[in-house]
């Protein structure tokens, strides 16, 4: 029988050890606004929703959500090439408890009326739909904006 | 720094991917080294050696970090991955690669990369790394 393959300049561990519950640890990328890196996002959220174990149903409702906030700034935060700035869409992925909180964060013009009015408008409905808190608000030195998540799983009900 | 390194072809832009030492380091850098391979147009071989090196840079960059995160800055090009580990402490940058030497295998980063080499900066340096297809 074929024995367990190893990497030999990595640590032998299993593929999920125990959850990393006890030691949150960030993530924080900062990218160009592109709706491409959307993707580079998402991947970083699945990573660690992976090793933190979190339920599928959370998952898909995170990466609904963090994908709307992405497309948002993608979308409507930024005009005249300031999209290319390699800061321009800041996330922040911080592992909780029982879940993961989500900072979503441009500095472009912020709050507001945007001139692009396509598409039903039901980005921000919709991700107050699927976190357990929501936080608008404007980004650091009042520009900007900036998009805190919290996601947790609900605990099982008994019937 | 040399330029092949500095600047790939036809760089659309730089992610950079800040994640503190932990648990979560090699999950998320092969993850997203793995997609921007991919956007890179890196054929599958060369893809997996850079999730390779992904997971050794996150093996082993902890021990020579500046703070308590490993930093990585990622640009890709014409079939072509960069990545800019750092800010490393001083002598970090060669420490990480002679960490990179596995027994009996010699030392992985060097020979899968087509350039490396370390970018001093003020107090800090970058291990800079670039992975490319050539046909």
């Amino acid at each position: 029988m074929r024995g367990p393959v190893s990497t030999p300049f990595l640590p032998d561990e299993p593929a999920h050890p125990n959850p990393i519950h006890a030691s949150p640890s960030p993530v924080h990328l900062l990218l160009p606004a592109h709706a491409r890196n959307i993707a580079v996002v998402r991947r970083a959220l699945e990573a660690i929703a992976e090793e933190l174990a979190l339920p599928r149903r959370l998952v898909e409702d995170m990466r609904l959500a963090v994908t709307e906030a992405c497309t948002n700034v993608v979308r409507h935060a930024y005009g005249n090439g300031e999209a290319d700035h390699p800061s321009a869409l800041r996330v922040a992925l911080l592992p909780e408890e029982q879940g993961m909180r989500v900072i979503v964060e441009d500095r472009g013009r912020g709050l507001g009326p945007s001139p692009d009015i396509r598409g039903p408008g039901l980005g921000l409905p919709l991700i107050a739909a699927l976190t357990s808190e929501l936080e608008v608000s404007h980004g650091a030195d009042d520009r900007g904006s900036r998009v805190a998540m919290s996601f947790a799983s609900a605990p099982i009900e008994a019937t | 720094m040399s330029e092949a390194a500095a600047s790939p072809n036809g760089s659309p832009g730089t992610t950079r991917v800040s994640i503190a030492s932990g648990p979560l380091v090699g999950p998320v850098l092969r993850r997203v080294v793995g997609m921007l391979a991919a956007r890179a147009d890196l054929p599958l071989d060369r893809l997996d050696d850079a999730v390779l090196v992904a997971d050794l840079i996150a093996s082993r960059a902890p021990a020579h970090v500046q703070a308590a995160s490993v930093d990585v800055d990622l640009e890709t090009g014409d079939r072509t991955l960069l990545l800019r580990v750092g800010p490393l402490r001083p002598g970090g940058g060669e420490a990480l690669i002679v960490d990179a030497t596995v027994p009996g295998v010699g030392n992985v980063i060097e020979q899968l990369a087509d350039d490396i080499s370390v970018a001093p900066d003020g107090d800090a340096e970058y291990l800079v790394v670039r992975l490319a297809y050539t046909s």
